[in-house]
């Protein structure tokens, strides 16, 4: 019925002797942290679009050769975090390289740190704020929740259930600013439907959410400890 | 994909957290606690018209064991019909699978915001025995708390004391966790342990949250030894706290302050005397709380009765069991409780003689 | 037992004992103690079983003792008034003063122990 299905944590199958599972296993990862680590990338770094995208793409790649991902230990502490750390000490070295690159090697050097003058490709501004960690941590939740609405507009789409999503976004994600909000009456006019199965479709799309998220969740963290508070964590229980 | 504003994945965050109780008799309301498996709401159930309290397992605990253990609670406090005991009202699965029970909404204080407003020494003594009832009954049952502290009892307006979460309780006729003898209560799915009423235990060993209340046994995972005494340890604990402010161990002032994470061996930091806190603190009170408190089960009371019977003998000025006297002692307490009695005696001998020297004049 | 029932006991011995003490505080009364002691245990009694009728009705432990003092205070006047057949002497404090502390601990007890009406037996 509700509760997610052990799902194997991906976080460990990176670390099978089969290769076609540690692909599936990074795949999985990828999707999860691309955004974050992306934007983390534009902010805390200052790269550019494009160049945040190749960096990005490097990280995941050196990621899974150098072996960091299966050097992950539970035990001492998050994966998030560990992940981040990882990222920041790629970019650092990549951008000592590039120095070395600049100062004597090669005779066309490509700078990490210009800003492009086109617009949509120079560094983002930081956040009000410049807890970076935090905002790691919020970008990642916000990639978790768009993959879960994602995989619940699949859902719905492949069974027949597209009114469900249709009044779920309708209400939860575009009405997500109150003043937008529309009441579930308002919504059963719209669609034509009676108010209690507007609710039922409403309620039925928040669960699927709810596993949906924490099917994901599960898939990205090492342990059952983890998972949970990862969990308080991510539903904004708990400060991350 | 399309991104999702702040707003709306706050939103979503708070969606995929709270409950559905659509379908159900009830309409959900604050949250007002959250517990190391579930989380406490404050409800109305729309049928008979009444505030209640909702307990449900929380978002990310929803599994079969967490759900089964909520179902065993919600039995185990039915079962338990005594007025110290939080009646339940209803248990119940959510469309989600989740499961939840209704029980008494309860106002009023904990024991650790109560205590502060209780002045003296005999009121504080006699919320001890009122706490003491109900475990002395749930044990008549056949029934153990094992997460006994002053945050889990609430003080109604009349002075009425309600035992609360009774999470980690555990029956007699129980079947032990499979998987030997080295754990605190129930195993989860993956096998890792958890200690009662806490965080996690973590495959070492280790446990996390305070054990201040926790008598020995059961924070070393000893299944086996964990008996009615691991209550009556907790109840010596409590009666600590309400003789010196503090739970036993602590070195911090304050019981709201964050809780310490004790992730050394798992044996209890030692214990401060109650009469270096409080040092007014009558001896034989101290030595009740001692024993209470002593690490072996075996040198503690048996039962919650005898712990409660000498407090109550102590409030009395009687003879209490913890303390051995000597005739002085003894001497002094019939003292104590015959005061006018001795002062006439006194005074009657003294005029004598005062009339005798008197007459020698 | 009941209240004036161990008011008169309680009266009754205290009574006694505060004659013989005559003895230590006024030796020269020795050939007289025969009679001293059984004014003594009657003014007692008579005490002991006012205070156990007050204790019936009221219940306040100074009350009790002041009821007592009073009663004890007042016989003991009543035969200090008597002079000395011997000597003429008129002993008043040497009566009144130990009469109304005895009557004082009398009244305490009757308070203190003793059924009342309608109290079940213990």
């Amino acid at each position: 019925m509700g509760f997610p299905e052990t799902r194997r944590s991906v976080v460990l199958a990176v670390r099978s002797g089969d290769p076609e599972e540690r692909a599936r296993a990074l795949d999985r990862l990828v999707e999860a942290y691309w955004r974050p680590v992306f934007l983390h990338l534009r902010r805390r770094w200052r790269e550019s679009d494009e160049d945040a995208r190749d960096l990005a793409q490097g990280f995941f790649a050196a990621a899974l050769e150098k072996g960091w991902l299966t050097r992950f230990d539970p035990e001492r502490g998050k994966f998030r975090t560990y992940l981040l750390t990882c990222l920041d000490g790629h970019v650092a070295k990549e951008r000592r390289a590039a120095r070395r690159l600049k100062r004597g090697g090669d005779a066309t050097f490509v700078s990490l740190e210009e800003p492009d003058e086109d617009g949509g490709t120079r560094a983002l501004p930081l956040p009000g704020g410049t807890d970076l960690e935090a905002e790691f941590h919020r970008e990642w939740a916000r990639s978790l929740f768009s993959l879960a609405v994602e995989s619940l507009r699949a859902r719905c789409a492949g069974t027949g259930k597209a009114v469900a999503f249709a009044l779920f976004e309708r209400y939860d994600i575009d009405g997500a600013e109150a003043s937008d909000r529309p009441s579930y009456a308002e919504l059963a006019a719209e669609h034509g439907l009676p108010v209690t199965q507007v609710t039922n479709h409403l309620h039925w799309a928040r669960r699927e959410l709810r596993a949906a998220v924490l099917g994901t969740l599960r898939e990205i963290t090492a342990s059952e400890e983890e998972f949970r508070s990862e969990a308080r964590a991510l539903l904004g229980v708990e400060a991350p | 994909m399309k991104e999702l504003s702040d707003r709306a994945l706050d939103h979503l965050r708070e969606v995929a957290q709270r409950p559905d109780f659509s379908g159900t008799r009830y309409e959900l309301g604050e949250e007002l606690a959250r517990g190391g498996m579930g989380v406490v709401y404050a409800a109305r159930d729309r049928e008979l018209e009444r505030e209640v309290a909702l307990k449900v397992v929380a978002a990310e605990m929803a599994d079969y064991e967490t759900i089964a253990r909520l179902r065993r609670e919600a039995r185990i406090i039915a079962h338990l019909e005594h007025p110290g005991i939080v009646p339940v009202h209803d248990v119940g699965a959510l469309p989600d699978g989740r499961v939840f029970y209704a029980m008494k909404l309860v106002t009023g204080k904990r024991l650790d915001a109560q205590v502060l407003e209780a002045p003296s020494l005999g009121e504080r003594l006699r919320l001890f025995l009122r706490v003491c009832e109900p475990v002395a009954f749930a044990h008549a049952h056949g029934v153990i708390h094992r997460d006994l502290k002053p945050e889990n009892v609430m003080v109604g307006p009349f002075g009425e004391v309600l035992v609360m979460d009774w999470g980690v309780a555990k029956h007699r006729d129980d079947r032990p966790p499979a998987g030997g003898s080295k754990e605190a209560g129930p195993a989860s799915e993956d096998g890792r342990e958890e200690a009662p009423g806490h965080e996690h235990e973590t495959a070492h060993g280790t446990v996390l949250g305070t054990p201040a209340y926790m008598a020995p046994e059961q924070a070393r995972g000893e299944l086996e030894r964990v008996d009615a005494r691991a209550d009556v340890y907790a109840l010596g604990a409590i009666l600590y706290f309400l003789l010196t402010g503090r739970a036993p161990g602590r070195t911090k002032a304050s019981p709201d302050e964050p809780t310490r994470t004790w992730a050394g061996p798992t044996r209890p930091p030692a214990i401060v005397p109650p009469r270096r806190l409080s040092p007014g603190l009558p001896r034989a009170l101290e030595a009740i709380c001692w024993k209470a408190l002593a690490p072996d089960p075996d040198g503690r009371y048996a039962k919650v009765d005898d712990l409660a019977a000498d407090v109550g003998r102590f409030l009395e000025g009687g003879r209490v069991w913890a303390y051995p006297e000597n005739a002085w002692q003894k001497a002094r307490r019939f003292a104590g409780r015959h005061r006018t009695a001795i002062a006439l005696v006194v005074a009657y001998l003294v005029m004598r003689i005062v009339l005798l020297v008197v007459a020698r004049i | 037992m009941n209240k004036p029932l161990l008011g008169l006991v309680v009266g009754g011995v205290l009574g006694v004992f505060d004659g013989l003490s005559a003895l230590l505080s006024a030796p020269e009364v020795a050939p007289q103690i025969m009679g001293i002691v059984i004014g003594s245990t009657v003014k007692g009694i008579l005490v002991g079983v006012i205070a156990g009728f007050v204790a019936r009705k009221v219940s306040s432990v100074p009350i009790g003792i002041a009821v007592g003092l009073s009663a004890g205070l007042l016989f003991a006047y009543l035969v200090a008034a008597m002079p000395d057949p011997a000597t003429g002497k008129h002993y008043y404090w040497e009566i009144m003063l130990p009469g109304s502390l005895a009557g004082a601990l009398v009244g305490w007890a009757t308070q203190k122990y003793g059924r009342r009406p309608g109290e079940a037996r213990a």
